[in-house]
């Protein structure tokens, strides 16, 4: 994980500056008022799976961005799980950046945010409507306001080796949950390699696990944003299932994997799937060619009780201004101007980052199914309709605040834990439902 | 067979109906340029079904040597008589027009044409939900949600018949005229490195040059299987596979309760009989399915903007799952019928749709199964293990008649339908829907009221 780069106007800068410009005699004359009229902006992001895309991120696209208006734009990279922590306290300061990045949609801050409606119908003019991931994480239906600005998603696909699956008769990778529990079991028994998915108390593993749960209908809240879990029987089979998938098939190491881990399993090929994102094909096809050949990538399982084949996205990028940045004028600007570099982005990233604006990379497809790292080439062209198979966090309904902070307080891994530790599901779904009442009533007061 | 008269009630009840629907709309005949089947050219335009071809299954990614009990096969003998025909019935027979029609086809024309019904609202045909599909001006109310026909060509039952890899040449032209025609032709290709234009091209096992495998899209079509629950120990509650049960019923059993109904194919006189037979059906079949158009023209979203509308689903049926083919999804009641908690909501399902002959309610939406079965914990469903543990049938390939109009039902075909212990058609509106379009080309509403008559003559000897 790469830690904070910054771009600060450093005190050793600042003297390094004054040296030369006291060398060059006049032209420390006029630099004072320029000094005194260059804005700056202050951006924090979540540290992108990629290191490449940070690096493009803030030394050339911000970078340039700031050059060409004028603005000394600084960039902090917060790791994936101090983001919310360190969100928060911006908040409860009432200061820090004027741009957070979120990996995930940040409803729950929608007081304290601009209205970020203006930036949408500013890039609507050259790149058309957004898509519906986009509203939905975006929008919040109560005061019709968007708390926040989507430039682009990440898919979660299925990762299996294709050598360990073949050994059970699955060439071609499971087909539904069912066929992943009881190949998955067949593969431990026979090879003592787990399935390996990610249960921990991490963004991998809330992805993995909410997506699980929407897959056998296990409905947080409904499309109204009445909080519905465990009001059915799904939710329990659905804690039941992964009881059953963690201890079958699986590792206790699932639980208590940090940041990365289900990844690092993966790569030294000591678990059989993953869902995640395709960065750690990526990581594959960088660090050991022969382990990614073996390496694919299909559409999610098929879930069960008319739920089709789904899962949530790995990240939505979401960009907010706080209301209290100091440059917010900057700052829209900036988002805006963002969009004009998506498909470097998308470049940068390695395929990682799909637009939430289709037009900024017309030849998706193409690229999809011609990729230059992959092995084959058309590896990719699996996610080819993954926005098909991805909604919104929240889903069927918004990403409202409720549900986000059951997602960034981690209700689901917690209380997958306890399922898995010896607590019967039906009590660690009960627990999970009470845990998630108490948010909901929460907000509730809040409002 | 025994008479329909003995159910007159019902019977008189549909007939009720159909008179209202025909009478509502007088104009429907009126728009045919005769007489419904008056013997027209253009009036059986469409051809009835039959199966593929070898090569056509290979193009489309299935391996057809581990097809499970194929139409024709065998010298055409595989599956001839036996389930869905009964006593000397064929399935099929032999019919040379069948490749001259479509290439595509081999020359075994389906005799057993297998109703069910779609409930997802998507179908062309759809009415029943009241959201005006182009046809429901002139279609009949009388149906919960739709019917389909379909013909079921083949079982699979591993993973196996998918193929990883598959290269066939089209149009290669190496002569012609004194030599100097060339052309390199078009490959059809599975799993294969290609040169395309000067470029090389590879494909992921399994997948085409779309970036599709066959399996996947598969994924997008359910077909939903009612097992009969009754068993010679009694009614059963669950199936006899542990891992269909972890599904959804019980993930933490460790074994599976008895009695069990089977999931398994039996072998009966040396013929394969699936376990998705239709004796061994409680019901007909569900069809969940997203037959969007392409293009959005049906007002799907295809790209997923939030202008759009109704289903965002990648792909149609008719379009990309070019062999029809069906993921099976079995389903079963989970409570005894007289269950203090889910005998209520049986009996109310029931009271809408009707019983089966086990008392089980007859389950046509998915509304009714997830809802307000599985969510209560009375219901549950699962898939077969795709790599062929339970030895039943993980998927179909059973084509749905793109148009049953005009033709497309044979006068020698018969309708596959479920049937009560007596022997009276479960559905009959599927009966007198299949009837009609046998025997006059054109759905019920669309038939004079004479023709009817007929219609409902015929019926009476089904």
């Amino acid at each position: 994980m790469p830690g904070p780069k910054r771009m600060r106007f450093t005190r050793r800068n600042f003297i390094k500056l004054a040296a030369g410009a006291a060398a060059v005699g006049p032209f420390f004359v006029f630099r004072p008022n320029a000094f005194a009229s260059e804005m700056t902006l202050k951006v924090a992001k979540w540290a992108h799976f990629l290191p490449e895309f940070d690096d493009w991120f803030i030394n050339v696209m911000a970078a340039e961005w700031g050059k060409r208006n004028k603005t000394k734009v600084t960039v902090d990279v917060i790791p994936v799980e101090e983001t919310h922590k360190r969100a928060f306290t911006e908040v409860t300061a009432g200061k820090g950046h004027d741009i957070f990045i979120f990996p995930w949609p940040p409803a729950e801050y929608h007081q304290h945010v601009i209205d970020h409606v203006g930036i949408y119908q500013t890039v609507a003019a050259k790149y058309g409507a957004i898509q519906q991931i986009a509203h939905r994480s975006t929008f919040n239906p109560n005061n019709k306001r968007y708390f926040a600005f989507a430039d682009f998603w990440v898919p979660s696909p299925l990762h299996f080796f294709q050598d360990y699956w073949a050994q059970v008769g699955m060439p071609l990778g499971p087909v539904h949950y069912g066929g992943l529990l009881s190949g998955g079991t067949r593969l431990r028994d026979k090879l003592g390699i787990p399935c390996g998915l990610a249960f921990s108390p991490t963004l991998e593993g809330n992805v993995t696990l909410h997506s699980i749960l929407y897959s056998h209908r296990a409905l947080i809240f409904d499309s109204r944003g009445n909080l519905v879990f465990n009001k059915d029987v799904f939710a329990a089979k659905a804690v039941g299932y992964i009881q059953a998938l963690c201890q079958d098939a699986g590792t206790s190491e699932q639980l208590t994997w940090g940041s990365g881990g289900s990844v690092g399993a993966m790569l030294g090929h000591k678990s059989s799937a993953a869902i995640n994102a395709i960065s750690l094909l990526r990581a594959a096809e960088k660090q050991n060619q022969d382990l990614a050949r073996k390496l694919w990538i299909q559409p999610p399982l098929l879930g069960s009780s008319g739920m089709g084949v789904t899962a949530l996205p790995h990240v939505t990028n979401c960009s907010v201004v706080w209301n209290f940045a100091q440059n917010q004028d900057g700052a829209r600007q900036f988002l805006a101007d963002l969009i004009d570099t998506s498909r470097t982005g998308y470049e940068k990233s390695l395929g990682v980052n799909f637009p939430i604006y289709p037009k900024t990379v017309p030849n998706i497809i193409v690229r999809l199914s011609q990729d230059p790292q992959a092995n084959p080439p058309s590896k990719y062209t699996a996610l080819k309709d993954a926005l098909h198979w991805t909604p919104n966090l929240g889903v069927p309904g918004y990403a409202t605040p409720e549900y986000m902070e059951i997602f960034n307080t981690f209700v689901v891994p917690k209380m997958v834990a306890r399922a898995v530790k010896g607590e019967s599901a039906e009590d660690a779904a009960a627990t999970g439902a009470a845990e998630m009442q108490r948010i909901v009533d929460k907000w509730k007061q809040a409002s | 067979m025994k008479s329909i008269g003995k159910y007159a009630s019902l019977f008189v009840t549909v007939l009720a109906l159909m008179g209202l629907t025909f009478l509502a709309i007088p104009k429907a005949a009126a728009q045919q340029d005769g007489p419904p089947g008056g013997g027209d050219a253009d009036d059986t335009f469409n051809p009835p079904p039959c199966d593929y071809n070898n090569q056509f299954y290979a193009d489309n990614g299935i391996d057809v040597a581990n097809l499970i009990g194929r139409f024709g096969d065998n010298n055409g003998t595989t599956r001839l008589t036996g389930p869905p025909a009964t006593g000397n019935q064929k399935n099929y027979v032999a019919d040379s027009t069948c490749s001259t029609k479509d290439p595509n086809r081999r020359n075994f024309r389906i005799l057993a044409t297998t109703g069910g019904n779609s409930d997802d609202n998507n179908s062309p045909f759809t009415c029943a939900s009241g959201n005006g599909g182009p046809n429901c001006v002139n279609q009949s109310f009388l149906e919960p949600e739709t019917f389909e026909f379909i013909s079921i060509l083949a079982f699979i039952d591993n993973q196996n018949a998918f193929s990883s890899s598959y290269l066939r040449n089209v149009g290669l032209i190496n002569g012609g005229l004194q030599g100097v025609q060339q052309n390199p032709g078009t490959d059809v290709s599975i799993g294969q490195t290609l040169e395309i234009a000067g470029q090389q091209i590879v494909e992921a096992p399994a997948q085409t040059l779309r970036g599709f495998a066959m399996q996947d899209i598969v994924s997008n079509f359910e077909a939903y299987a009612a097992l009969k629950q009754t068993t010679p120990q009694g009614f059963a509650l669950n199936p006899c596979s542990l891992a269909m049960i972890q599904q959804l019923q019980n993930p933490n059993a460790t074994s599976v309760p008895q009695p069990c109904f089977p999931v398994n194919d039996t072998v009966v006189n040396g013929q394969i009989i699936s376990d998705v037979a239709t004796p061994n059906l409680r019901q007909d079949w569900r069809f969940a399915t997203n037959r969007n158009a392409i293009d959005g023209s049906d007002n799907n979203d295809p790209v997923g903007a939030i202008t759009g509308g109704v289903i965002n689903a990648p792909f149609g049926y008719f379009c990309d799952d070019l062999l029809g083919m069906w993921i099976i999804t079995y389903f079963w009641v989970t409570a005894p019928l007289n269950d203090p908690t889910c005998g209520p909501i049986y009996q109310a399902i029931g009271a809408k749709n009707g019983f089966n002959t086990d008392g089980s309610p007859i389950i046509l939406t998915a509304f009714e199964l997830n809802t307000e079965l599985e969510a209560n914990g009375c219901g549950a469903e699962a898939k077969e293990d795709p790599m062929g543990g339970d030895g039943g049938a993980v998927w179909l390939i059973c084509p749905g008649i793109p148009d049953p109009r005009a033709g497309a039902i044979a006068p020698d075909a018969f309708l596959d339908q479920v049937r009560n212990s007596n022997g009276i058609p479960q559905n009959l509106i599927t009966t007198i829907n299949f009837l009609s379009l046998q025997i006059f080309g054109v759905f019920p509403n669309e038939l004079t009221q004479g023709q009817m008559k007929k219609v409902m003559q015929a019926a009476n000897g089904s």
